[in-house]
């Protein structure tokens, strides 16, 4: 058997942190990498995870597409709202604002998916701006959904789809998204009453966070990474690494499920 | 004994332009690249509207050609881009440039500023925003402590449009319009908007009968008396979707985002697309009727 992929080893990874019973959210990102990271990855990985230890676990496409039957599709959709996704065969789907068949503020929603331009060693992510607000360097989408993603879902996958200095750095130029600033308590004081980011995955490691102290740390290095290059790959401190170990592979039997049944056509990950 | 004719609210698009007026907070349907009424916003470029504020969602393309055009002055939303093409160009080089003032709300919170001005509450209680910058750039967002339960909170101000547009399929000279069951998150947003304000302008793509209406009343979400001024526009969202009726033009995007690339260059497009068509059917004959057909969907069944 051909032995598994980056992209493998991630969803299997992420399919072991979904519970069973569980609701979550994809949003329908675009963008080639970017895309195979926020969209394709969750997907692969809740499927998996129904398919195995989750069978009542709840995933949504674009945000509103409840457990699509993704072996409909020949290509990855690229619109959130156009009738390819509304006549996909699914489960049930939401017809918008404000009747979403979830409550988001209630906290139906699990587990969720954000990438962004930059995120910290907090946790916070940012998709506003680069540099200054006033003056900013670059200008970029805005906050979309993250503000709700990092506060009101129950966890948050940060999904980055590039691991460099430019995106993981000491502070980010703007919140809009909040981590973990001085812990789990500083969330507490600042009004906020669960949620926060779970783990960030990137093409090098996968991160968690020490809650209580705030800071995010490395949990597992992909296969063939090494410490210098995640080092240098990383505006801010990693703290010691020798005791970190490598991110798990997967069994042949979860790489059989994936590629036989998740996945077969090779729609959501590459298959070489 | 006095018998009045009941009044026929269908103007042309230069009349339901000429009632938004410079200065003027203006909330525009669709969402992110889907179904803005985009011949609308034209005529607004056509008029040389100054110092609009666009109060909004998730912005697109409505956002950013207005942008380029020189008729903003601010915009509060949660997302202006072009989706699976990229960042919004126009847009960006304002900001970058300090000449268009942005205020970023959370997305669901966008949504909710327009229930607030549907309840007409002054202000829409938010209680997730600790923490985040969003607070530190909007000093209308103000803190507060739940007066029940103590619970910290945020006071966000409602939308408040003066004037909404949005572009629908079908309506009648009276401003019912009707919006498709099967509807997703750009036609529910639009019916949300529609109820935030009293100043409602509908571009349809086809104008029917009452007759015909009436025989489909549970999909009148917006009866007439919510409707200003009615407008019939076909292919009125181009290069946006509508619906079950046509997609969005992928190629005209490129080439106005190819055209947005830099102020001169766009503004030649603004010379060809907008400034220099008379009528909107001008517009249609540029994009070409080969091109038009291409895009069109034809659904079983509303």
């Amino acid at each position: 058997m051909r032995e598994a992929n980056l992209y493998e080893i991630i969803t299997v990874a992420l399919a072991h942190d979904l519970k069973d019973g569980e609701l979550g959210f994809t949003g329908l990102t675009t963008g080639d990498g970017a895309a195979r990271f926020a969209t394709s990855i969750p997907l692969a990985a809740a499927q998996l995870a129904r398919l195995t230890h989750a069978p009542n676990l709840t995933i949504m496409l674009a945000g509103w597409v409840h457990n699509p039957n993704l072996r409909q599709l020949t290509r990855l959709p690229n619109s959130e709202f156009d009738e390819e996704l509304r006549d996909l065969e699914c489960e049930a789907q939401s017809r918008g604002f404000p009747n979403h068949p979830w409550a988001i503020k209630r906290g139906d929603i699990d587990f969720g998916f954000a990438s962004g331009a930059q995120v910290d060693k907090y946790g916070n992510i940012n998709s506003v701006c680069i540099g200054d607000y006033r003056n900013p360097k670059v200008r970029l989408i805005g906050p979309v959904l993250q503000p709700e993603h990092m506060t009101l879902f129950g966890r948050e996958y940060v999904m980055m789809a590039q691991h460099d200095a430019r995106r993981f750095v000491e502070k980010v130029d703007f919140i809009s998204g909040v981590g973990y600033p001085g812990g789990q308590a500083g969330r507490r004081e600042l009004g906020i009453e669960w949620g926060g980011p779970e783990l960030v995955f990137t093409p090098k490691c996968i991160f968690d966070f020490d809650k209580e102290a705030g800071r995010m740390r490395v949990k597992s290095i992909h296969p063939g990474i090494g410490i210098d290059d995640l080092r240098a790959s990383t505006g801010f401190d990693l703290g010691p690494l020798d005791d970190v170990p490598l991110t798990r592979l997967p069994e042949p039997e979860e790489l059989e499920l994936l590629r036989n049944e998740v996945d077969p056509y090779g729609l959501l990950l590459p298959t070489t | 004994m006095n018998v009045n004719k009941r009044q026929s609210k269908l103007v042309s698009l230069k009349d339901a332009a000429a009632l938004v007026d410079d200065g003027n907070r203006i909330a525009i349907g669709g969402f992110g690249v889907y179904q803005h009424p985009m011949a609308f916003v034209y005529e607004l470029i056509r008029q040389k509207k100054k110092d609009l504020t666009v109060v909004g969602i998730v912005n697109g393309n409505d956002v950013d050609i207005l942008a380029g055009a020189g008729c903003l002055r601010r915009v509060e939303t949660s997302y202006v881009g072009f989706e699976k093409f990229g960042l919004a160009p126009n847009f960006r080089r304002s900001v970058e440039a300090g000449e268009l003032e942005i205020v970023d709300y959370p997305e669901i919170l966008s949504m909710d500023r327009f229930r607030a001005s549907q309840e007409n509450f002054s202000f829409w209680p938010a209680y997730f925003l600790g923490g985040n910058d969003l607070l530190r750039i909007n000093p209308d967002i103000k803190p507060f402590d739940c007066p029940l339960t103590g619970k910290k909170a945020w006071a966000v101000p409602p939308a408040d449009p003066d004037v909404v547009v949005i572009h629908a399929t079908l309506g009648d000279e009276y401003g019912n319009v009707l919006v498709p069951t099967r509807r997703l998150t750009p036609q529910s947003l639009d019916i949300t908007m529609a109820r935030s304000c009293d100043k409602v302008i509908v571009t349809v793509e086809k104008i029917v009968s009452t007759q015909k209406i009436r025989r489909h009343p549970h999909l009148v979400e917006i009866p007439s008396y919510r409707t200003t001024a009615v407008v019939e526009v076909p292919w009125g969202a181009h290069p946006t979707s509508v619906l079950g009726v046509y997609g969005g033009d992928d190629d005209h995007v490129r080439h106005y985002l190819e055209a947005a690339k830099s102020p001169d260059t766009f503004r030649q497009y603004l010379d060809e697309y907008v400034y220099g068509v008379e009528r909107h059917t001008d517009y249609l004959n540029k994009i070409g009727l080969e091109a038009l057909l291409s895009l069109r969907k034809m659904d079983i069944a509303l």
